[in-house]
C-alpha cells in the first residue's frame, strides 16, 4: 500500500494525471474521522492485474470544507461520494444527501464528534 | 405532453429478494433513464465496529453484512487484522479456509443461476438448481456446522477440523454436483426458448466495463481480466488449480456461463485441496492489539470486497471501512439497463446478482 | 358455492418482505420452497402481492426506512393474516439490536403470531413456524365467523363494546350462563 499525502486544491489534477481507466481502478472513497471536526479523506485505487498493488491518496480537512468531486473522470465515484456526504456530513460537489440516511433519523453516524 | 410513463419496481417485488427501489423512466417498452435507492437495508454495522464490538468479536458481526458472501467478509476481516497483528496461521488452515470460500461460490453461483432463471420466466430450472444446490448447503453444514451463517473462521486460524469421513462426504457431493452442472452448461447453451431471453439482453462492452469499473462476474463477461483471487498472496489460490473464467460477449448468457464455468474450476479446486490436504494444527494463537492500517481485498462470489482496518493499539478499533461488490457495480448497472425493454429488467437484475444487504450494510 | 375457509386452510399464500436482513434468512426460505424441503406440499405458494396474501412472513431487524414499508404491507393484507418474524433479528434485533438505523425486531410496529429463532433460521424450522401458523389461521378464521354483536358489559360504565374485540371473554360469560 503507497500513501500520497495531497493538498484538498491539488487533488483533482493529481488524480487526473495518474488515473489511467485501462490500468487502474476506483476501490472506493473513504473517510476517517481525525479529531473534533477534522477528517481525513482516501481515494484508494487498485491496479488491475497485478499482485496487490494499492495506491492510496489522502488528505486531511475541516468538516466545513468542500471536498471536489472526481465524477467526471470516474463515473463509478459517485455513489461513494454520496456515501461519505451521508456518513461524516460534510460537503461533495454535486452530490446529494439522502443514500442511506433520511432526514430525521441520526445525522453524520461517522463523524466522532456526534458520538 | 408528457411521452414518457415512470415505472416503479420495488421495494417489495417479486421478483426481489431484498428490498431496493428503481423507478424506470419508459418510452413505450424501452428504458430511458433509471432511478435507484439502495438504502433500504443501512443499520448502521461500520459505526458499530467501532463502538460497540471489541476487535475479536467483529469477524462475526461482519458475516451479517450479507448471509451470501458471510465467509468472505469474515475472510477478509480476520485477514486485515492478521496483518496488523502480524502472525503467520498454518497450512491446513489456510487450506480450509480456501474450501469452504469455494463451497460459499457454489452455493452462492447456483442461486443467481436458478434466480436469474425463475425471473425470465423458466420456473423448471429454478427447482432443478434449487434442489440441487442443497447437495452444497449438505455438506458446509458437515463441515461448519450451519447451513448459512458458518462462523467458521476465527482470527488465526479456523474453528473446526475436518474429519476423514467428511472429506469424503464432500468429494461425493460435489461429483454429483459436477454432473449436475454439466448439465445446465447444455441447458444454457443450447435451449432455444432461454437463448431469446438471455442472448444479448443487458449487455455491457468491454470499454464501459473499464469505463464504469466493473467487477466480478459482470466484468469477466465482458472480457475484463479482474479476479482478485488472482491479485493477492495471503491465500495460495494458484496452487489449488484456480484459473480465471472470462467471456467476451458481455450479456446475461455470458455471465451465466461465466459463472457456471466458474463452479467447475471451485468444485476442481475443493477436490484438489481435499486430495492434498497437509496435516498440521488448524489454529495458531496471534498475541497483542492491532495497530496501524491494512487493506484488504477478496473475491467475493459478486466480486472484490474490501476491507480497510485501522487500529490504534486498543482492542477497539479506528475505523472499519468495508467496500462490497454490489456498492461498487450499482453505475455499471444503471447503465446498462438504459436501452433494454422493461419486461427484461427483473431477469437482467437478477444476472447481477446484486447483494443490497452488503451495499447499504 | 366456493368454500373459502377450506381453500385458505388447503392452500395459504406467502407474502415474503426484508426488513434488513443479512440475506441468510430469505435465502432459507427459498431453500424451504425448492424440492428438497418442499414447502409447496401444504399448498403455499410465494407471491408478490399483499392483497392475495395469508401469511406473511418477515426477516429483517426493521431499519429505519424500511419500516413504513413493513407496516403498509401489513394494513394491505385482507384479514385473517399471520405474521411470522423469521430469525433472531426479526425477533428481537439480534446482533443488530441498539445500531442506529435499526428499531429491534418487528414486533415494535406489528402484532408478531409465531416467532422462529435461529442466525439464519434453519429450512426445518420455518415449516414448523409455517405449520403452526396455519392451525393460528384456522383459528382466526372461526373468530372472523362469529357475528358481530353490540352488548354492555358489566365492568364498562354504560359501555358498548363490540363483541369481536373481546371474544374470549364473552364465551367465558356466555358458558357460565
Amino acid at each position: 500500500m503507497k500513501k500520497i499525502k495531497v493538498s484538498l486544491e491539488s487533488v483533482r489534477d493529481e488524480i487526473k494525471s495518474f488515473y489511467d481507466y485501462k490500468q487502474w481502478h476506483l476501490l472506493t472513497l473513504n473517510g476517517l474521522a481525525l479529531a473534533e471536526n477534522k477528517m481525513e479523506v482516501q481515494w484508494i485505487f487498485s491496479k488491475y492485474e497485478a499482485m496487490d498493488e494499492i495506491v492510496v491518496y489522502y488528505t486531511e480537512i475541516e468538516n466545513t470544507e468542500t471536498i471536489p468531486s472526481i465524477v467526471d473522470m470516474i463515473p463509478s465515484a459517485i455513489i461513494s461520494q454520496r456515501e461519505i456526504v451521508d456518513m461524516f456530513g460534510v460537503k461533495v460537489d454535486g452530490s446529494e444527501k439522502g443514500l442511506y440516511l433520511d432526514e430525521d433519523s441520526m445525522q453524520r453516524p461517522l463523524s466522532g464528534c456526534s458520538i | 405532453m408528457k411521452k414518457t410513463i415512470n415505472i416503479p419496481l420495488g421495494s417489495q417485488h417479486i421478483s426481489l429478494l431484498e428490498p431496493v427501489r428503481f423507478k424506470f423512466e419508459c418510452e413505450n417498452e424501452k428504458i430511458i433513464s433509471v432511478d435507484s435507492d439502495v438504502g433500504f437495508v443501512h443499520r448502521g454495522i461500520e459505526r458499530a465496529c467501532t463502538t460497540k464490538f471489541k476487535f475479536d468479536a467483529i469477524g462475526y458481526v461482519v458475516a451479517r453484512v450479507c448471509g451470501l458472501c458471510a465467509i468472505t467478509h469474515s475472510l477478509s476481516y480476520t485477514a486485515a487484522i492478521e496483518k496488523l497483528l502480524g502472525g503467520e496461521i498454518t497450512k491446513k488452515a489456510k487450506y480450509l479456509r480456501i474450501l469452504l470460500l469455494e463451497l460459499d461460490r457454489v452455493h452462492s453461483h447456483m442461486l443467481c443461476l436458478s434466480h436469474t432463471c425463475e425471473n425470465a420466466g423458466f420456473e423448471a430450472m429454478f427447482m432443478r438448481i434449487m434442489g440441487d444446490r442443497e447437495l452444497v448447503m449438505e455438506i458446509q453444514e458437515l463441515l461448519t456446522g450451519n447451513r448459512v451463517q458458518f462462523d467458521y473462521i476465527n482470527i488465526g486460524g479456523v474453528n473446526r477440523d475436518i474429519s476423514s469421513e467428511v472429506a469424503q462426504k464432500i468429494v461425493n457431493n460435489l461429483y454429483e454436483v459436477k454432473q449436475r452442472v454439466l448439465g445446465y452448461m447444455d441447458e444454457f447453451t443450447n435451449n432455444w426458448s432461454l437463448s431469446l431471453k438471455f442472448k444479448t439482453i443487458g449487455a455491457l462492452s468491454l470499454d464501459d466495463a473499464y469505463r464504469l469499473n466493473a467487477i466480478g462476474p459482470l466484468a469477466r463477461a465482458s472480457g475484463l481480466n479482474i479476479d482478485v483471487r488472482n491479485e493477492i498472496g495471503y491465500l495460495p489460490f494458484s496452487e489449488v488449480g484456480f484459473v480465471m473464467q472470462t467471456h467476451s460477449e458481455g450479456d446475461i448468457n455470458a455471465r451465466n456461463i461465466v459463472r457456471l464455468n466458474e463452479i467447475l474450476n471451485s468444485i476442481l479446486m475443493c477436490e484438489n485441496i481435499l486430495s492434498g490436504l497437509p496435516e498440521g494444527e488448524i489454529f495458531t494463537k496471534l498475541k497483542g492489539k492491532p495497530n496501524g492500517e491494512a487493506v484488504v481485498r477478496f473475491e467475493a462470489p459478486r466480486g472484490e470486497l474490501m476491507y480497510y482496518v485501522k487500529g490504534n493499539g486498543s482492542a477497539m478499533l479506528d475505523r472499519v471501512r468495508i467496500k462490497t461488490p454490489t456498492f461498487a457495480s450499482i453505475p455499471a448497472f444503471s447503465h446498462i439497463f438504459v436501452g433494454e425493454n422493461y419486461a427484461d429488467a427483473p431477469a437482467i437484475l437478477a444476472s447481477f446478482d446484486p447483494c443490497l444487504s452488503c451495499t447499504a450494510k | 358455492m366456493f368454500d373459502l375457509k377450506k381453500y385458505r386452510k388447503k392452500s395459504p399464500w406467502i407474502l415474503h418482505y426484508n426488513a434488513g436482513s443479512c440475506n441468510g434468512c430469505d435465502i432459507e426460505i427459498l431453500a424451504s420452497l425448492s424440492p428438497k424441503y418442499d414447502l409447496e406440499r401444504f399448498g403455499v405458494i410465494n407471491t408478490g402481492n399483499p392483497k392475495q396474501s395469508d401469511i406473511f412472513l418477515v426477516t429483517g431487524p426493521v431499519t429505519y426506512r424500511s419500516r413504513e414499508r413493513l407496516v403498509e404491507l401489513y394494513t394491505q393484507m385482507p384479514e385473517p393474516k399471520v405474521v411470522i418474524a423469521v430469525g433472531s433479528c426479526t425477533c428481537t434485533g439480534g446482533v443488530f439490536r441498539d445500531m442506529y438505523n435499526v428499531e429491534d425486531g418487528i414486533d415494535r410496529y406489528i402484532p408478531v403470531d409465531v416467532y422462529i429463532a435461529g442466525c439464519a433460521a434453519s429450512p426445518e424450522l420455518i415449516i414448523d413456524g409455517i405449520v403452526k401458523a396455519l392451525e393460528i389461521l384456522e383459528q382466526k378464521s372461526k373468530e372472523m365467523e362469529k357475528p358481530h354483536k353490540l352488548f354492555r358489559e358489566a365492568t364498562s360504565e354504560g359501555g358498548i363494546v363490540n363483541r369481536r374485540h373481546s371474544a374470549l371473554k364473552v364465551g367465558e360469560i356466555d358458558e357460565e350462563n
